[in-house]
């Protein structure tokens, strides 16, 4: 057998067990979600389908799952917009004009980047209970904003310098403030690239876990990670019909969204971790 | 007409030079502000704030009291504390390597033209965009004794006649934990692996296949060095997101069986929720200092990693 065979077999199994590794855990979950029960692995069970799960943690009074996400997209939404202005002045400053420093301020935001999140998570509960804050939206966006900061600078700063000067220049002829040349030059130009970054942005403060459930105390403004984490069955059983019809329709917007802009969050993420 | 011209060129060279000395400084402050703004109040402040209360007795319903280093000191002869510094090193330790290995083996597959890479892509990322918590949950139901997926796996393959306790034995419970993070974080290492690949030339590829060099030998002697600086980037990456290991291991083991597989950050979450908030934050600013200092190195080492970058 010549060694190029041997590659391509071993290609050909690698691409296998690669979508097993990665599908396998999810199909189980959504399958899960459609059971009837369970414990349709153990010996002697059938797989019963279903769709109750779904329509107790969509409908039922008590659940709170359709809050929670509600919650969750609205605070990771409106955290990716407010980081992603905020990194694009920054990125401006720091591809248009000689920020003193830049380069150096750079690496420090990297380096915050790194911090671990239980390093800041007490603090930001005194904080948040002195303003009397605790379990409002206000309380996770505004730490999701700083927290998505530093990923949001780097991928723009890499977008942004690859826009022409000379357009900065076109417009400042014309007469514009760097304020209008950002809003209407750049920002449309790098549209893709903003895009992403705000993608990955969002994708960041929706999956946050630890800050959500030490600022939040109940449905009011409870993320879906930690409304997910929390659930818990009402009569000692744990419910896993219901837990992996929620994780199901958790996971079906991220999932869309990988699927559609896959090629972008890919260039996002190398430009964000593996820097120029 | 070409003196025109450049008189037209050294007007527009003037206009632009005038806005840039006059207002250059204001507008850069101005545009570095929000940044800064939400870096201090929100990141910086709460890390000093961190620090400050490590040296403090701060227990609810007490009152505050400067103490030095006296949480310092109680921590390092605390048991659970070096129990829970031992298992996030063990793990980091297992984990780390693993996710690389695998990831690597992934980035490799994606890197070659085959049919559906984008769908295959696609798949990986799946597990990277699903919040650790939910996954957790979904592992947590993997790892049951009497119905999971891995006994079933295991019965059907023959593997083993006895269902295995994973998440009631220690042993269990640490590699239930490595496996759901490895299953979350290795789609990462992967995508960054796969651009490092990327920027290796394709030339030097042919030029072995000339010089009839074997898959193997071109992936030993060709891909493997020029993806070292890669390699120990992602290495150091990884390695620092691990130290700070959290929510999977509060959703699938809670820390046990017994605290055996508590990591610093829960071990300090679980003084914060009991109301000693200068015991957790001593933990935190230990676990912090770490991460400091691997960061630091981190940025050097990428910043040496120039050339290999970005795709």
């Amino acid at each position: 057998m010549g060694e190029e065979t041997l590659k391509k077999i071993l290609l050909t199994g690698g691409a296998v067990l690669t979508i097993l590794f990665a599908m396998l855990p999810f199909t189980y979950m959504v399958a899960t979600g459609l059971s009837t029960g369970a414990d349709f692995l153990q010996q002697g069970q059938d797989y019963g389908f279903t769709l109750s799960n779904f329509a107790t943690i969509l409908f039922a009074e008590s659940s709170h799952f359709v809050r929670y996400m509600l919650n969750s997209i609205v605070i990771s939404g409106i955290a990716a917009v407010i980081s992603v202005f905020c990194a694009a002045l920054g990125a401006y400053a720091l591809t248009r004009f000689q920020v003193p420093g830049g380069a150096v301020l750079m690496l420090i935001v990297l380096a915050i980047s790194m911090f671990p999140p239980v390093s800041l998570v007490s603090y930001l509960f005194k904080f948040m209970t002195w303003l009397g804050w605790i379990n409002t939206y206000q309380a996770l966006i505004l730490p999701y904003v700083a927290w998505t900061l530093p990923l949001s600078l780097w991928i723009l700063v890499s977008y942004f310098k690859q826009v022409p000067l000379e357009l900065d220049k076109a417009g400042l002829i014309d007469g514009a403030s760097r304020l209008q040349i950002l809003v209407k030059i750049i920002l449309p130009v790098a549209a893709p690239g903003v895009f992403s970054t705000a993608l990955l942005a969002f994708i960041f403060a929706f999956n946050e876990f630890l800050f959500a459930l030490m600022l939040t105390t109940d449905f009011t403004a409870r993320t879906i990670p930690v409304g997910i984490a929390l659930f818990q069955g009402i009569h000692g059983q744990i419910p896993w019909g219901e837990i992996m019809a929620a994780a199901t329709v958790t996971t079906i917007p991220v999932v869309v969204l990988t699927l559609i802009f896959q090629r972008r969050i890919i260039s996002g993420l190398t430009r964000g971790a593996v820097k120029e | 007409m070409t003196s025109l011209s450049r008189l037209i060129d050294r007007l527009e060279d003037a206009v632009v030079r005038r806005t840039f000395l006059e207002k250059e400084h204001v507008q850069a402050v101005f545009f570095m502000f929000p940044l800064m703004f939400f870096i201090l109040v929100f990141i910086l402040m709460p890390v000093l704030g961190t620090l400050y209360d490590a040296f403090m007795r701060d227990v609810i319903f007490l009152e505050k009291e400067f103490i030095l280093f006296t949480n310092f000191r109680y921590l390092f002869s605390d048991p659970g504390f070096w129990n829970a510094v031992r298992f996030t090193l063990l793990f980091v330790l297992i984990s780390v390597p693993l996710e690389l290995a695998i990831g690597l083996m992934i980035a490799l597959v994606m890197n070659e033209t085959i049919p559906m890479r984008g769908l295959l892509r696609a798949c990986v990322l799946i597990p990277w965009a699903i919040p650790a918590a939910v996954s957790g949950r979904v592992f947590e139901l993997i790892y049951n004794y009497s119905y999971g997926a891995a006994n079933w796996l295991l019965r059907v393959l023959h593997i083993t006649t006895e269902p295995v306790n994973w998440l009631g034995t220690e042993i269990g419970a640490f590699a239930a934990v490595v496996a759901a993070d490895a299953w979350k974080t290795t789609p990462f290492a992967a995508i960054i692996l796969l651009a490092g690949l990327a920027a290796i030339s394709e030339d030097l590829y042919n030029q072995a296949r000339i010089d009839r060099a074997g898959f193997m030998t071109r992936f030993f002697k060709i891909t493997l060095p020029l993806l070292k600086p890669v390699l120990v980037v992602t290495l150091l990456f990884r390695t620092i997101q691990a130290l700070r290991i959290f929510d999977v291991i509060y959703v699938l083991t809670g820390g046990g069986p017994g605290g055996a597989t508590e990591a610093v950050s829960n071990f300090a979450y679980k003084y914060f929720t009991a109301g000693d908030f200068g015991y957790g934050s001593a933990a935190s600013v230990i676990l912090f200092l770490v991460a400091l200092l691997l960061s630091l190195f981190y940025v050097k080492m990428s910043r040496f990693g120039e050339g290999v970058s970005h795709g």
